[in-house]
């Protein structure tokens, strides 16, 4: 079981060393002489070079990707172009709202989803399935930052049922926290749940035409526990599956709903960053995003050993 | 005799008769063409229409009464939908009508081109590391790494890089798509190698490239258009978030994204702003959506049943 765990996470390695190796080439090549940038408008060339050879701009591409990696390994993501302050540091001020946001809108597009997903295979068919696969469909097509405008008017503009826009930390309270984020997350979710309900759909009609099926029917078990103890648990291991990778559509998604909700997150942050370009900003952010990703994936990977005892390789 | 008779006789009062069959049965019509196309993929058939009819509106946007979209009329501006200004003006008093039907060009040829393109090279990436194992083990770790960066945020980072234009979204949609297409080809190589024809072409002397050519190639086309169809959908998506947050297609240009982004910091005032343009975007991606499900369950059945 360890050595299990052992190596997938030996496995991550590789992949954060090449997302680590891609992010820095791209700030590498970037456009721009962040030097110059640094010096200012009356700095003369000279004094562009000094800046240039003390923030060791000019050695050759491999040193300073060791130097990168070593600072990145002592948790040093570098400097902000454009604020001066340790990216770390503006990172850390705003994880609070995108995290809350994530969270929640993983939870509520599981607890949505998945119900969904059997309901649709259960009744295969019917006109129950017929309307949710549409709703799927619909789900796919739909750009995210449309569903949470079309949700804020209705629900905020015309009924005032929840705010329109903003983020209440969690520390002033839950209610005031969630009320905040359950429009953003529901805009949010909407592709996700059609994702993981189509997935669980799938598996359950795969898990639902086996023989224990048929036996679990015939010594008279209850529908509901045939359903969700005995079906839905063999299924697991790929609805899960695509719970994590789905992630990454919630990260996408994530700048463009906070965008929309004006939730000051790090989705706004990386609009900033990229609308000053501000290149060790967005290097930072793209690496936390994705250590993100695959640390959830990680996680996914040593979550199956509890759904289903028989991998262990 | 007359017993038997009785007997039956008693049956019939006993069991309802069958209906009596017609001495023809009616003939079992089998549609052809373009309306038995239709009959049998409804789906895949609305999305073509919607489609068709979505790049008729792009080709053919100055023949539908619109103006200049990119006219500036400061004099008109914010006005609502009405006889004169269909979808309404924008913060500049731009004919919101003219710039969706113009937005249609950007987003269709943004959604077509990152589809071929993605297309191509992941069939290219995907054939040579199914087929040459020394390759394999690298290819596919750096396809790992890219695409454990989320796709909007590559394409996000990407642009940040580079000055906007409409071929620079093209490339970067392209290249956040490109690993995704690059395994499924590779998977569909690794299961088609093992194949006894494979094996029996080997046996006969078949060169590698010609084996990929012949044997390999015409069997990814199945699932590679499918994919190709979402991606079309997927890009087209991404597109419109990269202009609506600033970091795609020039503002000066009327995409769809771009319409919408102009409409921000109005919308709760002037919410048609964003909404004639959201209605084009999300149909025309619903369109290429359907065909795509309508190809997958045309070109793979056992899919159909299971998706």
């Amino acid at each position: 079981m360890f050595s299990y765990i052992l190596r997938r996470v030996l496995a991550t390695v590789p992949v954060m060393a090449i997302v680590a190796l891609f992010v820095f080439s791209l700030l590498y090549i970037a456009p721009g002489d962040p030097a110059a940038v640094i010096a200012g408008d009356q700095a003369s060339p000279e004094d562009v070079e000094k800046i240039r050879r003390s923030l060791g701009l000019d050695r050759p591409f491999l040193v300073r990707f060791t130097e990168w990696t070593w600072q990145l390994l002592h948790g040093d993501l570098g400097t902000s172009m454009f604020t001066g302050l340790p990216v770390t540091e503006l990172i850390g001020q705003r994880i609070e709202p995108t995290l809350s946001l994530m969270v929640v809108t993983l939870l509520f597009a599981v607890v949505a989803a998945v119900p969904m997903g059997v309901l649709a295979a259960w009744k295969v068919g019917s006109w129950l399935d017929r309307l949710l696969m549409a709703l799927s469909v619909i789900g796919f097509s739909v750009p995210v930052f449309v569903v949470g405008y079309l949700l804020a008017y209705w629900f905020a503009l015309v009924l005032d049922w929840l705010p329109v826009q903003g983020y209440t930390p969690l520390a002033k309270g839950f209610w005031p926290w969630l009320e905040n984020l359950i429009l953003p997350a529901i805009a949010l979710g909407f592709v996700y749940i059609a994702l993981i309900a189509r997935i669980t759909r799938a598996t359950m009609l795969e898990v639902l035409s086996q023989d224990y099926i048929r036996t679990a029917r015939a010594k008279g078990l209850g529908e509901r526990s045939i359903l969700f103890l005995h079906a839905l648990k063999n299924a697991a291991v790929p609805i899960v599956t695509v719970i994590g990778i789905g992630v990454a559509l919630l990260i996408g998604g994530a700048v463009v709903t906070e965008s929309v909700f004006a939730i000051p997150g790090l989705g706004r942050l990386t609009i900033d960053a990229i609308v000053r370009r501000d290149y060790p900003l967005i290097q930072g952010i793209v690496l936390m995003f994705s250590f993100l990703y695959v640390l959830v994936n990680l996680a996914i990977d040593i979550v199956y050993m509890a759904l289903d005892p028989r991998i262990r390789y | 005799m007359t017993a038997s008779l009785s007997v039956a006789a008693q049956a019939a009062a006993h069991y309802p008769a069958a209906p009596e069959l017609p001495d023809i049965l009616p003939p079992v019509r089998i549609r052809r063409g373009l309306v038995g196309f239709m009959w049998r993929h409804p789906t895949m058939a609305l999305g073509m229409s919607i489609l068709a009819l979505m790049v008729c509106i792009a080709v053919f946007a100055p023949l539908f009464w619109t103006v200049d979209p990119t006219a500036l009329a400061l004099a008109k501006r914010t006005r609502e939908p009405s006889a004169e200004f269909w979808f309404g003006t924008d913060a500049f008093g731009r004919d919101i009508y003219s710039r969706v039907l113009y937005g249609a060009r950007i987003s269709l040829l943004v959604g077509f081109a990152v589809a071929v393109l993605a297309s191509l090279v992941g069939l290219a990436i995907g054939l040579v590391s199914g087929y040459m194992r020394a390759l394999d083990g690298v290819i596919m770790r750096v396809m790992d790494g890219l695409m454990s960066i989320p796709p909007i945020l590559l394409a996000i980072t990407l642009m940040a890089l580079t000055r906007a234009s409409v071929q620079n979204v093209i490339l970067a949609i392209t290249i956040a798509e490109i690993p995704r297409v690059s395994r499924l080809v590779r998977g569909v190589v690794l299961s088609l190698r093992e194949q006894p024809y494979v094996d029996a072409a080997i046996a006969a002397g078949t060169t590698t490239p010609m084996i990929i050519l012949r044997h390999i190639l015409p069997n990814t086309v199945a699932p590679l258009t499918v994919q190709a169809t979402y991606i079309c959908g997927s890009a087209m998506i991404i597109e419109s978030i990269l202009s609506f947050i600033g970091a795609g297609t020039p503002p000066i240009i009327p995409s769809w994204g771009n319409i919408m982004a102009d409409g921000r910091t109005l919308w709760q005032v002037k919410p048609y702003i964003i909404f004639f343009p959201a209605i084009f975007l999300s149909v025309t991606v619903l369109a290429v959506n359907l065909m795509g499900d309508g190809l997958r369950d045309a070109l793979d059945p056992r899919m159909a049943k299971r998706l």
